[in-house]
């Protein structure tokens, strides 16, 4: 058996000394950001309430980290923080039984604009072994862009049954953005643009069960 | 033979003449795509392991760093527990009586992906980009001045999806202005979008 070389036991020694430094400071160094000590300590008490129901934290951490950057006092992020994780339970709920915590982000600023709940738990159904943060962020994009939700969510549902991938509904969430800046109206501007997508994609599969049966 | 060089000469800087000129922000704009592209290339960790498996690495030091590390997994676990649980996709976190855990599905592979980010400021001392992505840290991404024209560029990873964000210039939340905004209707005013594709 070798010897440990003088190389072998510097990566070694090294390794040992990054993990040592970074494993306790990594979880709270956000917090420290947060210079006001009232602000942090209620910040604090709502990352625990959301550890006990389950709640992810990071979503909530990057939201008082905003209103901090933003010189929101501390009434308002608590107001905000509440809120958020009243919609992240939701989201949580509607896009059971595994989201990761990118989709429940987008699952919650989704409700804050306005997407019917059910849509969430219907595009769930669309895709369930696969992330839909960018399908979400898509809808949430259009609803706050003044298109109808459930004109949106119908169309968002539809594609996704054919197929379309993340840079199709990206690229057409582009275009219904250029179009309303050029004067058209949110729903005309989807018509034009869904439609242009749709032409493209093939029909959704047709479902086989119990109803269909052979003549 | 001179005379032909010397003709040669003028028909290249006539073509070369009829260029159109330089534009600084396009040059910015394509070397930021560009280091998005070197980001996607094996990294410094990847690397770096290329190197320890050179054979000098004996199987006496394999175990002595496995040794380190279950030290450190037993020393170190509370924090090494809850870093896990921030992390996106992350496995299950310990689930307990009555609390619904919120975990990732185990063939949804989702990654951050290298997006170039621009912004123009000439007169600006500092540039860095903010978001949900990286906590509002000013100091998480900073933007690099490019040359002397006043395009600022970095490439920040960051995971498919709708994001909003700012840029911090000199110490003050801007918007970008070459982005769609959209109300921010938590904290008021206005926010920039930032839509990631799952390459």
């Amino acid at each position: 058996m070798k010897i440990l070389t003088g190389r072998s036991a510097s990566v070694g020694a090294a390794a040992l000394i990054v993990a040592l430094s970074t494993a306790g400071a990594q979880q709270e160094m956000p917090i420290l950001a947060i210079r006001d000590v009232a602000t942090r300590n209620m910040v604090m008490e709502q990352l625990s309430v959301a550890k006990d129901h389950g709640v992810p934290r990071e979503p909530l951490m990057a939201k008082a980290l905003e209103g901090v950057a933003k010189n929101a006092s501390s009434a308002k992020i608590r107001e905000v923080m509440e809120g958020l994780q009243k919609r992240l339970r939701k989201a949580g709920d509607l896009l059971a039984p595994s989201p990761t915590v990118d989709e429940l982000s987008a699952g919650a600023d989704a409700l804050s604009v306005g997407v019917p709940e059910k849509i969430l738990k219907q595009m769930r159904q669309a895709a369930p072994r696969r992330s839909i943060a960018v399908e979400l962020g898509v809808l949430t994009e259009l609803v706050a862009r003044n298109v109808p939700p459930a004109k949106a969510s119908k169309l968002i549902l539809e594609l996704m049954a054919r197929g379309a991938t993340g840079a199709q509904l990206t690229a057409m969430n582009s275009a219904v953005q250029n179009d309303v800046a050029a004067g058209l109206t949110p729903e005309a501007a989807l018509d034009r643009h869904g439609n242009g997508i749709m032409s493209l994609l093939p029909p959704p599969p047709a479902v086989s069960g119990g109803n269909v049966r052979p003549r | 033979m001179i005379d032909e060089q010397d003709e040669l000469i003028e028909r290249v800087a006539g073509a070369l003449s009829a260029l159109p000129p330089k534009n600084p922000m396009a040059t910015a704009r394509i070397l930021a795509a560009v280091r998005a592209r070197r980001a996607q290339a094996p990294g410094r960790f990847t690397l770096m392991l290329e190197w320890m498996r050179q054979p000098t690495f004996s199987a006496a030091s394999a175990g002595l760093l496995a040794a380190a590390a279950l030290v450190i997994g037993f020393v170190a676990r509370p924090g090494l527990v809850t870093t896990v649980e921030q992390l996106p996709m992350a496995a299950a976190a310990p689930q307990t009586a009555n609390v619904p855990v919120i975990a990732a599905s185990t063939d949804n592979v989702v990654r951050a992906v290298p997006v170039p980010i621009t912004f123009d400021a000439a007169s600006a001392k500092s540039v860095s980009i903010v978001g949900d992505f990286n906590n509002w840290d000013a100091s998480a991404a900073p933007l690099t001045r490019f040359g002397s024209t006043g395009a600022w560029t970095a490439t920040v990873k960051i995971m498919p999806g709708r994001h909003l964000y700012a840029f911090m210039v000199d110490g003050r939340l801007v918007v970008d202005p070459r982005a769609p905004h959209t109300k921010d209707l938590d904290f008021g005013g206005d926010a920039s979008v930032l839509m990631v594709n799952q390459p």
